[in-house]
């Protein structure tokens, strides 16, 4: 990205729930693996506290939401804190093109779900290459 | 006078369309003549979570009451559906193949499951539950689940 523009990538915090661990696997895969130069990885539970740091991040760089389910609380919360969302991934949505990776477990994924994880963290991917195309700026290695 | 009964519960509404009948687990049917529509009730879907697939069976199957007639996958659950009534399917809503989550959406409208050409409708409308009977049925069930959580 241009300068220190980074996408931010703020998934679900939903706790007990497969879908919710596999927003988050999915972040930490974009953040940590696939585009590390590119994005960053901002908690949704410091944007509902109101961090500085964080508001800082989501007003000042484009975001994608990953959502475990309609409550879509990632999307919600990206908007309110003043963030712009440039893309909201629903985890449901990428299961319905992926029915053979059906997510189970909580603290530690199934196959399935590590699988939907990686499936979901492709699209993300693929969707910081695209803002970081438009803004001119350089790409991971 | 309201197409629906609604019940609040907690932090919850659930309607129960009055125009059609009930199983005891919330599947509907709806009368079309010698038809019978049937889906799924506001509190069965809101409880079952967000649908992922809807696996209907087909066209030209023959069904009893009571018999499978759809298997539901929510975000939280596996769900079996048996029929409300006895007959042929005719017809299956393409939308379960497609954009599943219109059951969610409008589970009384476009979230219909499918259409059975009854065999005995008069029958099986002995074995269901009116839209009163039902809204009673569900609101009790519904403060029930409310005191587990």
């Amino acid at each position: 990205m241009r300068g220190d523009r980074r996408v931010v990538i703020v998934p679900c915090s939903g706790i007990g729930k497969s879908y919710g661990t596999v927003s988050r696997e999915a972040a930490y895969a974009v953040t940590q693996d696939l585009r590390p130069a590119d994005s960053q990885l901002v908690p949704l539970a410091l944007l509902v506290l109101g961090d500085e740091a964080a508001r800082a991040a989501v007003a000042a760089n484009p975001a994608v939401t990953i959502d475990g389910c309609k409550l879509a609380c990632a999307t919600k919360m990206v908007k309110e804190s003043g963030g712009t969302v440039a893309q909201e991934v629903a985890v449901l949505d990428v299961y319905r093109r992926h029915k053979q990776f059906k997510p189970q477990g909580i603290a530690e994924l199934n196959e399935g779900g590590q699988r939907l994880a990686h499936a979901v963290a492709e699209e993300i991917s693929a969707k910081v290459d695209e803002l970081r195309e438009q803004s001119g700026g350089t790409a991971d290695a | 006078m309201p197409d629906d009964l609604e019940a609040t519960v907690d932090k919850f509404i659930f309607k129960v369309a009055k125009d059609r009948y009930y199983t005891n687990e919330g599947v509907w049917a709806k009368p079309e003549g010698t038809r019978v529509r049937i889906g799924l009730s506001d509190f069965l879907q809101q409880r079952s979570g967000d649908v992922a697939f809807a696996e209907v069976k087909p066209a030209g199957t023959s069904v009893r009451f009571g018999d499978e007639i759809a298997l539901i996958e929510t975000i939280k659950v596996n769900v079996s559906l048996t029929s409300p009534v006895q007959g042929v399917v005719d017809e299956v809503n393409p939308a379960m193949s497609t954009a599943p989550e219109v059951v969610n959406r409008d589970p009384y409208g476009a979230g219909w499951l499918a259409g059975i050409e009854a065999t005995d409708w008069e029958a099986d409308r002995l074995r269901l539950l009116d839209a009163e009977a039902y809204f009673s049925l569900m609101k009790g069930q519904a403060e029930e689940e409310a005191k587990k959580s």
